[in-house]
């Protein structure tokens, strides 16, 4: 049976393998992975967004301007006759 | 009631505050704020390069910081550092054990490191005094194989293993730092942020777990792929973590919000992802597949805008070089190829 769909999948099959020394670092680092101070997806999303947006000039695969000096391509003497 | 019980109850009390924080803070989705952006048109790279030399199946592969030399790992028991630019090989390192899984480059370029099912990570000085390439340390301690290993710096190697844990070594010393367990299931692959504080890693026990470095925590947990994540790597922004699975989807979580963003799915991929790099805007993702290609997909409206079609076998390792001009894909066939 799954405990979580927005976030942490652990089955409870897979807490049944635990000892006590794990059960207790299991509820201590859940305490602290709690404590986290999440921010709004309205704020984060958009702010992703917006930094993908920005860097999609100097991204060299949807830039072909920065491809230009391809290092990978022999700037050949040959001509096609 | 019994204490183990007792804790079983507060682990998942725990967890359903996590989801309730995490559910209270989801306002929009990313499909909702991309709405109206257009998909990226058709992305087609072509092979610029193919590095021949290695003898059996390709495991893995890493660039060098200078985005011109790069490590490659093959079951021939060989670590190849290779010039991209002119496919010769600069080193070719014989390794005491062939089932290597793993490689990788420090940032410095002074080292290169490998391991696998000899449960060690090898590091070698590439710039040792008289020319030669000798291993440096044997770092022996994980009880379980080596799947990946980052560098951090030149006395620092974060590895993770089958062992199920992951840990920060001293070069130096050859000893473990810090022990980072909590995984319920083999570790198969990690990479570390860009300012070296946080690293990810991605296990068989279906999560991707964010790591403080000094403080040897787990800071986060992401679920929902639904079986092995066998690759795992950092958006170009920091903000949000990728992971490629068994079960042939991709993912991207987002950090500051702590939940899943968006998954890259198609029906018609049944096969397992077994790599994956964004480009250096991160809009697109490159992510080999077992069905011997790799998909790119558009990240913010998660569809399939190329291929990259030449390999004839599995794809097992990809990289895009740090300035982003090209990306290297490592394959079963025993070749790398170089794309752009």
């Amino acid at each position: 049976m799954a405990l979580d769909v927005l976030g942490i999948n652990l089955s409870i099959s897979t807490m049944d393998e635990m000892d006590l020394p794990q059960m207790k670092n299991e509820v201590e680092s859940l305490k602290y992975q709690l404590a986290f101070k999440r921010e709004k997806s309205s704020k984060t999303v958009n702010d992703l967004v917006k930094w993908i947006e920005d860097c999609i000039h100097e991204d060299p695969f949807l830039n072909p301007e920065l491809m230009k000096n391809n290092p990978w391509v022999e700037k050949g003497k040959c001509a096609i006759l | 009631m019994g204490e183990m019980e007792q804790l079983r109850k507060e682990a998942e009390s725990l967890k359903d505050q996590i989801s309730a924080a995490r559910k209270a803070v989801h306002d929009v989705t990313l499909p909702e704020i991309v709405s109206g952006t257009a998909v990226v048109g058709r992305v087609q790279l072509k092979t610029r390069k193919t590095l021949r030399g290695h003898l059996a199946k390709i495991y893995a592969m890493h660039w060098g910081t200078d985005s011109k030399l790069c490590v490659s790992a093959s079951q021939d028991g060989k670590l190849i550092v290779w010039d991209s630019y002119t496919t010769n090989k600069v080193h070719a390192i014989p390794l005491k054990s062939s089932w290597v899984m793993t490689c990788a480059y420090a940032p410095s370029g002074n080292m290169v490191a490998c391991g696998g099912l000899d449960n060690m990570c090898s590091i070698y000085n590439l710039k040792g005094k008289d020319g030669n390439v000798k291993v440096m340390r044997e770092l022996a301690a994980h009880t379980g194989y080596l799947s990946c290993c980052r560098f951090l710096n030149d006395s620092e190697i974060i590895t993770s293993s089958g062992d199920c844990t992951c840990a920060l070594w001293d070069i130096e010393t050859g000893t473990q730092k810090t022990i980072f367990s909590g995984h319920m299931g083999d570790c198969m692959s990690l990479a570390v942020s860009h300012d070296f504080n946080m690293f990810i890693s991605g296990a068989c026990d279906y999560t991707a777990k964010l790591w403080d470095i000094r403080e040897g925590a787990c800071r986060q947990t992401f679920g929902g792929h639904e079986s092995d994540i066998n690759a795992i790597g950092f958006f170009p922004n920091g903000n949000a973590v990728l992971t490629g699975s068994d079960d042939g989807t991709c993912k991207m979580y987002d950090l500051r919000a702590d939940q899943e963003l968006i998954t890259y799915q198609d029906p018609s991929i049944m096969c397992g992802v077994t790599s994956l790099a964004p480009s250096l805007s991160g809009r697109l993702i490159l992510a080999g597949y077992d069905d011997f290609n790799c998909n790119i997909w558009d990240s913010l409206k998660a569809e399939r805008v190329g291929v990259l079609a030449g390999h004839d076998n599995r794809v097992s390792c990809i990289g895009v070089t740090p300035d982003g001009m090209a990306a290297c894909t490592g394959s079963w066939d025993s070749f790398l190829k170089i794309w752009n």
